[in-house]
């Protein structure tokens, strides 16, 4: 259990790092359609979110601390903040078709340091995981 | 506040309520009480909120409240009332339970408040009995994780039930996901498609004769890859009709018979030809696996359809059509009124982007044409994009005269005011030239568009960016007509747009009808003559521009509000996110068609159907539209 809740943690970071490699793709599909960022998509709204909630399932039933456990699920919360910022932006930029207004355009910008804030998160997550992994066994009650 | 901005306003609060919980139990778990205790306060008051985004967004529509109502907030108000009784007393009152009880409650709110965000944003409309249940399946999880983690479940009975309808909730809402919904909707009417004595859409062809006075006019035009060269100097690598984009302009008179013989060279997926507001008969639609196959390389093709709408229109491949018509697979067809000889200055202008630069026809800098002052001159505007575009036009008072080919009745002089033109569609811009240079700006880029000036030198032109949108449903004069708002309708069908992820055919984050994505959108039925009625509501944050293939359609109301100005019989209507529009149509053109999304990407996505006539049937499989 310890080692599959160790496996997640570095998976939901390898998903992270899949997913800015998924934007880049995005950014240079030409001709830029809205396909272009379907990966970045499925990656960031299905696969990293089923990652994450497996890793938190998995650390809650090792009776995880429970700081460790805020930690395991906390990049489900910014990539929420990740859609959020899109919808934001484009809806102060008066709808996605448009052109960005500078207001929606500042709010929509955040989307990349956001995505760097996940995945600072989620390799702490790994790390922590890893050094309660180490532990002796009597420290940490299997499910 | 539109119905849009209050589901942004919705999605902020349920933001908040989700941290404002969870932070409450981080705080208590940590011991800071005083803190804890202002989240707490901080959480109820937004949870409350929610119900007033709500309910604000119920009175502009069930459908923009409708999860709100039935799911998300019922899971809050759970939520919340588990908080207050397990971290009620711990956070508020002198009592002292063991903080792992209080903070476990804080939690289940925290997990309860989050399905309120993450829902509208996965799922989309509508709240299936399935995606409820396995929303309340996640929620239970979670929670009865939590509380076993709490050591609050260890009290067995309670966490047995628990436990037992999480699962029970897990199966039947699994179960749910694979009972195959509707294959048609037949918009409130019983209907049935007659199979066994179907006509096939391969025998709604068009006429092979001119009608009287008419001739035939025989184009043809052979798809085949190419590298134009912009006004500019840029080139571009293209997908081409004769080599050329836009493909060749085909002009006709009232009453000719357009014969139009399609080759393609060289497109490996195929191409066909779309005639866009054109309603031709069935099998001259070019839809393809609908009315015809994609004519794929060394294959041909031949449309034969009568020249009987006058004014503004394209064609384009339906063919793959997002890179199609992208890559420049599209051209004018504008058809002249007979005995009506046209004089001074009549440009039909595709709008397109080019690899992220607008081309006005060929032109990707301003086009400058030398016009005699006095000269009558119609501007044909097409938006060949996948995104509405805003023209201005400088220098001159004019009118709009025609919207998607039809006339206006009675439109007023215009000045100084912007032009959103819906993907797709046409504005006819008309005015007499006057003595100074007049300029056509598109997205108020000075450095594009068309001038005209009397002596042929390039015009200075003013900033046109903060000239008011010209709202089309108060221009021009009421007219009555067939059928309006208050007739009686045979069909209604109702349309509600969103986006979710969906997992038939491939997991994508779809663009969705009522919930379901392309090719698993039911098929609407209409019966010959049958008035139909559409209600299209846009519960996203995109706009979308609907089309319905074969028929154009009269708007009945926008946001609930019949149209003050001219009658408006459109191909392409915009609705934008939180707008709510109802149109109509007589269903005098037998066949099947696409009904869809002219964003092409968003009808790649999902956001399309079929609308079928009873009594015809397809016999073309292998499109991809």
């Amino acid at each position: 259990m310890r080692m599959a809740y160790v496996v997640l943690t570095r998976l939901v970071g390898v998903a992270i790092l899949v997913q800015f490699y998924f934007a880049a793709v995005g950014a240079f599909d030409r001709p830029q359609e809205d396909d272009s960022y379907s990966l970045h998509s499925i990656n960031g709204m299905v696969v990293i979110p089923v990652l994450v909630l497996l890793a938190t399932a998995t650390a809650a039933l090792l009776r995880a601390p429970g700081k460790l456990i805020g930690l395991t699920v906390a990049p489900l919360g910014l990539v929420v903040v990740q859609v959020l910022i899109i919808v934001l932006g484009n809806a102060v930029s008066g709808g996605a078709d448009g052109d960005t207004t500078p207001a929606g355009l500042a709010i929509l910008a955040l989307h990349a340091v956001n995505g760097l804030v996940t995945m600072a998160v989620a390799g702490m997550a790994a790390r922590r995981a890893r050094e309660l992994s180490k532990r002796p066994t009597a420290e940490v009650a299997p499910a | 506040m539109n119905a849009s901005q209050l589901a942004a306003v919705d999605l902020v609060v349920a933001f908040l309520a989700t941290a404002a919980w969870i932070g409450a139990a981080v705080m208590l778990g940590t011991g800071r009480l005083l803190l804890a205790r202002a989240l707490c306060a901080l959480a109820v008051t937004v949870s409350l909120g929610r119900v007033a985004t709500t309910v604000a967004l119920a009175a502009e529509g069930w459908w923009f409240a409708q999860e709100k109502v039935t799911l998300t907030l019922p899971l809050l108000l759970a939520g919340g009332v588990t908080a207050a009784v397990l971290a009620g007393p711990r956070v508020f009152g002198g009592a002292r339970p063991a903080a792992g009880r209080a903070v476990a409650g804080l939690l289940t709110a925290g997990y309860a408040a989050a399905a309120g965000l993450v829902f509208p944003l996965l799922i989309g409309y509508p709240a299936t009995w399935s995606a409820a249940l396995l929303t309340v399946t996640l929620v239970g999880a979670a929670t009865l994780i939590t509380w076993r983690a709490a050591g609050l479940a260890g009290t067995g009975g309670v966490a047995r039930a628990g436990t037992a309808l999480v699962a029970l909730a897990a199966v039947v809402g699994a179960g749910l996901a694979f009972v195959p919904g509707d294959t048609v909707d037949s918009g409130g009417v019983p209907s049935r498609l007659a199979a066994s004595r179907a006509r096939p859409v391969s025998a709604l062809r068009g006429p092979t004769e001119p009608a009287g006075g008419g001739t035939v006019r025989r184009y043809e035009l052979t798809a085949r890859q190419a590298t134009v060269t912009l006004a500019s100097g840029r080139t571009v690598a293209a997908w081409t009709y004769n080599g050329q984009v836009p493909g060749p302009a085909l002009t006709a008179t009232e009453g000719d018979l357009i014969e139009v013989t399609l080759r393609n060279q060289d497109i490996d997926r195929g191409v066909t030809l779309h005639w866009h507001g054109y309603d031709v008969p069935n099998a001259e639609d070019g839809a393809p696996g609908v009315t015809q196959d994609a004519v794929l390389p060394g294959q041909e093709h031949v449309y034969r359809f009568l020249a009987n709408q006058v004014g503004t229109y394209w064609y384009h491949t339906h063919q793959v059509s997002d890179r199609g018509v992208r890559l420049g697979l599209y051209g004018t067809l504008v058809v002249a009124p007979r005995g009506a000889a046209s004089t001074g200055l009549d440009l039909a202008i595709p709008v397109h982007t080019f690899a992220g630069e607008v081309a006005f026809g060929t032109h990707d800098r301003a086009d400058v044409r030398e016009t005699r002052p006095g000269t009558s001159v119609r501007l044909r505007l097409i938006n060949t994009d996948s995104t509405p575009r805003r023209f201005t036009l400088a220098g001159t008072p004019y009118r709009l005269v025609a919207v998607d080919g039809n006339d206006l009745n009675r439109p007023g002089e215009l000045s100084r005011t912007g032009l959103r033109l819906p993907a797709g569609g046409r504005y006819d811009l008309a005015f007499t030239m006057p003595d100074g240079p007049v300029a056509l700006l598109a997205g108020d880029d000075l450095m594009t568009g068309l001038r005209l000036s009397p002596d042929g030198s390039a015009p200075a032109v003013e900033n046109t960016a903060n000239w008011p949108e010209l709202e089309l449903t108060r221009y021009g004069s009421p007219a009555s007509g067939e059928f309006g708002p208050d007739s009686r309708f045979d069909r209604h069908f109702t349309m509600v747009l969103d986006r979710g992820v969906r997992l038939s055919g491939g997991p994508k984050y779809a663009h969705t009808i009522n919930g379901r994505a392309y090719p698993a959108t039911p098929t609407q039925i209409v019966r010959a003559d049958d008035l139909v009625r559409v209600t299209v509501v846009n519960r996203g944050f995109e706009t979308h521009p609907w089309h319905l293939h074969g028929h154009r359609v009269l708007v009945l109301t926008k946001d609930g509000r019949a149209p003050a100005g001219s009658p408006l019989l459109l191909d392409t209507f915009d609705v934008r996110p939180g707008e709510v529009w109802e149109v109509g149509f007589r269903a005098t053109n037998p066949g099947l068609w696409m009904n869809h999304c002219h964003n092409l990407s968003h009808a790649d996505l999902g956001m399309a159907l079929h609308l079928t006539y009873e009594g015809v049937s397809s016999s073309f499989h292998d499109g991809h539209s």
